[in-house]
């Protein structure tokens, strides 16, 4: 099943079960969405519960709130996140702290969907990361999706959460094939062990886990190791449990992200290893990251501003064998 | 003049397009804007226009495909000279508006050059004396980092493996250590009250009869994978003592391949193997013999073994002992030679090589008579077949034919 399969069959299921459950945002009617996620549901459920809406991004998250606190439970899409800056004050002033300011009284059953990261050339405009952002914010869940099982489970769960969920997707990733467990019980705030290993712990989120996948194959034939990759699948709250298991074992740890070195979201991680597993470590943490620029438009500089498995490969394989590997 | 129309890039994830409906047939005249086809990308259905005037030549997809982007769908023939043109005229005072513009744009970088920073320099790596799990490890078992790098015994910086180490030279000697690795024996079973030298763990691996552990070579392997396949194979056995009626100069094996080479040429199914419901016979006699070397069993391959003399293939036997196989020199073969004879092996039976009809396994030779064992793929040969090839061989021996 296709990663965007997976999301509309989510939002879908959703519908069939709870009729609260209604989509709004630019071209998800009529058009099925701009990356095909919201496909037939126009017909099946009618313009009231799948909505298409002006291009105001503030307005849209303001109307998804405004149907959350009267008991919808709406999920908005926002065509990119580099779009979503436009609805930050919903997101932030509004949605992530009407619980708290409400005493309680209010939930804010709001999913916001929104993918982000370099895609193909679309230039410095349409190819930022904002995790950072959002997983800073308290009162916001915010999942991150690398592939078509936890999309879809997580995404059906975040719908029936009963607090704002900021849900991240990869341009890159709405084509990619994989197999969906409609039988799991999947825990969408639990990180997943992708590949268990002795040596090094990758830790990753959204495309890069695919390509530290790829770099790990290489790595442990050229060093004669073995690497344990894990996907954070939640980025707030962030699962130290699993990091902390897996650097126990391994005492090393690599993380890697598509988003600027600066403020990445890997600079969270860090802080939380050296805070809480200092003792464990025999490496110092290092961290492949996207560099500090805005992201070029030409194909060739593109690459070169963000990981890539070659890359991480070679990062890697350099850092460990400074660092008695 | 021929115009390409494209399979467009709608989207920056498509690599694909699926031509969903033609808007025209061959040899319908279009007008620049017109709707040509309908095209899916992974996002949506989108229309394709053609840029230019003419007449649809050619259709180069049917509805339904799937073509990658940028590849032509269709071929236009576009109409007169003056379109064209019309065209250039068209495309000519563009280009000077991008010209100007170019140039305004290095003007505006100038201007910013100067605030630009400059390279920084980086930050030299403190050296650590050791990782946090080194110096946690250290504490544990009471050893002072510090003065085990001064006397070089440990590296700066130190990581965990390097205390570890040091830690276990106190308890074995580097033989006993070395033969804890050799075996994989988990250290725990081991108290580290004494020191450990290499006869109490030589004493501990009889003791506990512990295997040790040899990794098999990716060639062991295939013979591996190779034996199983010929487990699947029906096979039948013909026994016979052959005499021989010439004096040996050479290798025996030389003759042995020479005269088998000879014998299966006028032996088709010799020189068949079973591939794909057919037998595919080929019109050399390439033959694989089986090798020790390196403690290791190789099936190298002679090829057009009918055509070599006793001397080339004796040549040939010398050199697959010393020289490294390639794939290539162990692939191509129809028929298999195995000779135990020269250890004194009266007969035996072997198994054969991948694809091969039959194999010969040759035993030693006693008063100009030596054992053969033939063993045959009853699936390329019938009794009959394999009766008259051995037959021929075995009056070839006799009379000392190809020799």
């Amino acid at each position: 099943m296709l990663y965007r399969e997976a999301l509309n069959k989510a939002i879908d299921e959703a519908m069939e079960i709870d009729k609260s459950v209604v989509i709004l945002g630019e071209d998800v009617g009529r058009y099925g969405g701009s990356y095909r996620v919201s496909e037939g549901l126009f017909a099946k459920y009618g313009k009231e519960r799948v909505i298409d809406t002006p291009i105001a991004e503030l307005s849209i998250v303001g109307n998804a709130i405004g149907m959350a606190i009267a008991g919808l439970r709406p999920v908005a899409e926002i065509m990119t996140v580099n779009f979503s800056l436009l609805a930050l004050d919903q997101i932030i002033n509004h949605a992530s702290k009407f619980r708290y300011m409400s005493g309680g009284k209010l939930a804010i059953p709001l999913t916001v969907r929104m993918p982000g990261g370099v895609s193909r050339q679309l230039a410095a405009q349409h190819s930022e990361s904002y995790e950072t952002i959002y997983a800073s914010i308290p009162g916001l869940i915010v999942f991150a999706a690398s592939n078509p099982n936890y999309a879809y489970h997580a995404l059906k769960k975040a719908i029936f959460l009963n607090d704002p969920v900021i849900f991240l997707e990869h341009e890159l990733l709405y084509n990619e094939e994989g197999e969906v467990d409609f039988n799991e019980d999947l825990d969408p705030f639990k990180a997943k062990v992708v590949k268990e290993g002795e040596d090094i712990t990758v830790i990753s989120y959204l495309k890069m886990v695919k390509d530290s996948l790829k770099a790990i194959e290489k790595i442990e034939k050229s060093l004669n190791i073995t690497c344990e990759l894990i996907d954070l699948n939640s980025l707030r709250p962030l699962d130290m449990q699993t990091i902390a298991n897996s650097i126990k074992k391994t005492k090393r740890a690599v993380i890697v992200e598509e988003d600027h070195k600066s403020g990445g979201y890997g600079a969270e991680v860090c802080a939380r290893i050296c805070e809480e597993l200092f003792y464990e470590l025999d490496a110092p943490v290092l961290r492949i990251a996207g560099e500090d620029v805005p992201i070029p438009y030409n194909r060739k500089l593109e690459l070169a501003s963000i990981p890539t498995p070659d890359k991480i490969t070679a990062k890697i394989i350099s850092w460990a064998k400074e660092n008695g590997v | 003049m021929e115009y390409k129309i494209v399979m467009p890039v709608l989207s920056d994830t498509m690599d694909k397009g699926k031509l969903i409906k033609w808007h025209v047939k061959e040899n319908d005249r279009v007008k620049k804007g017109d709707v040509i086809a309908e095209v899916e990308s992974d996002k949506a259905i989108m229309e394709v226009q053609t840029f230019k005037d003419g007449v649809v030549k050619k259709l180069l997809a049917k509805e339904g495909d799937e073509i990658e982007v940028k590849k032509p769908i269709a071929i236009i023939e576009t109409d007169t000279k003056e379109a064209e043109n019309k065209k250039e005229q068209e495309e000519k005072p563009k280009e000077r508006v991008q010209k100007n513009n170019l140039k305004e744009t290095k003007e505006e970088i100038s201007i910013f050059e100067d605030i630009l920073p400059a390279n920084k320099p980086k930050i030299a790596k403190t050296k650590a004396a050791a990782s946090p799990a080194a110096k946690k490890e250290a504490l544990k078992i009471n050893l002072d980092i510090e003065s085990l790098q001064k006397e070089g015994k440990i590296p700066t910086p130190a990581h965990l493996k390097d205390i570890k180490e040091t830690e276990l030279k106190k308890y074995f000697t580097p033989k006993a250590l070395k033969l804890i690795k050799e075996y994989q024996i988990d250290i725990n079973s081991f108290k580290l009250n004494k020191k450990y030298k290499e006869e109490d763990i030589k004493n501990f691996i009889k003791e506990n009869n512990i295997p040790k552990i040899s990794p098999l070579s990716s060639n062991q392997k295939a013979v591996i994978q190779n034996l199983k396949n010929s487990l699947q194979k029906p096979i039948f056995h013909i026994y016979e003592t052959i005499e021989i009626g010439f004096d040996i100069k050479f290798k025996f094996t030389a003759y042995f391949l020479k005269i088998l080479a000879k014998v299966m040429q006028n032996h088709p199914k010799t020189r068949a193997v079973l591939k794909q419901n057919s037998l595919q016979i080929y019109p050399s006699s390439n033959i694989s013999v089986a090798l020790a070397k390196d403690n290791e069993l190789y099936m190298a391959v002679i090829k057009k073994a009918e055509d070599k003399s006793l001397n080339q293939i004796e040549e040939w036997l010398k050199e697959i002992k010393t020289k490294k196989l390639s794939k290539e020199d162990m692939e191509g073969s129809t028929f298999g030679v195995s000779n135990l004879g020269m250890f004194k092996i009266e007969a035996f039976d072997a198994i054969i090589n991948k694809d091969d009809s039959a194999i010969a396994a040759i035993g030693e030779i006693k008063e100009n008579r030596f054992k053969t064992i033939f063993t045959f793929d009853h699936r390329i040969l019938n009794g009959k077949d394999a009766a008259l090839f051995v037959k021929e061989l075995k009056e070839a021996f006799l009379e000392g034919r190809y020799v």
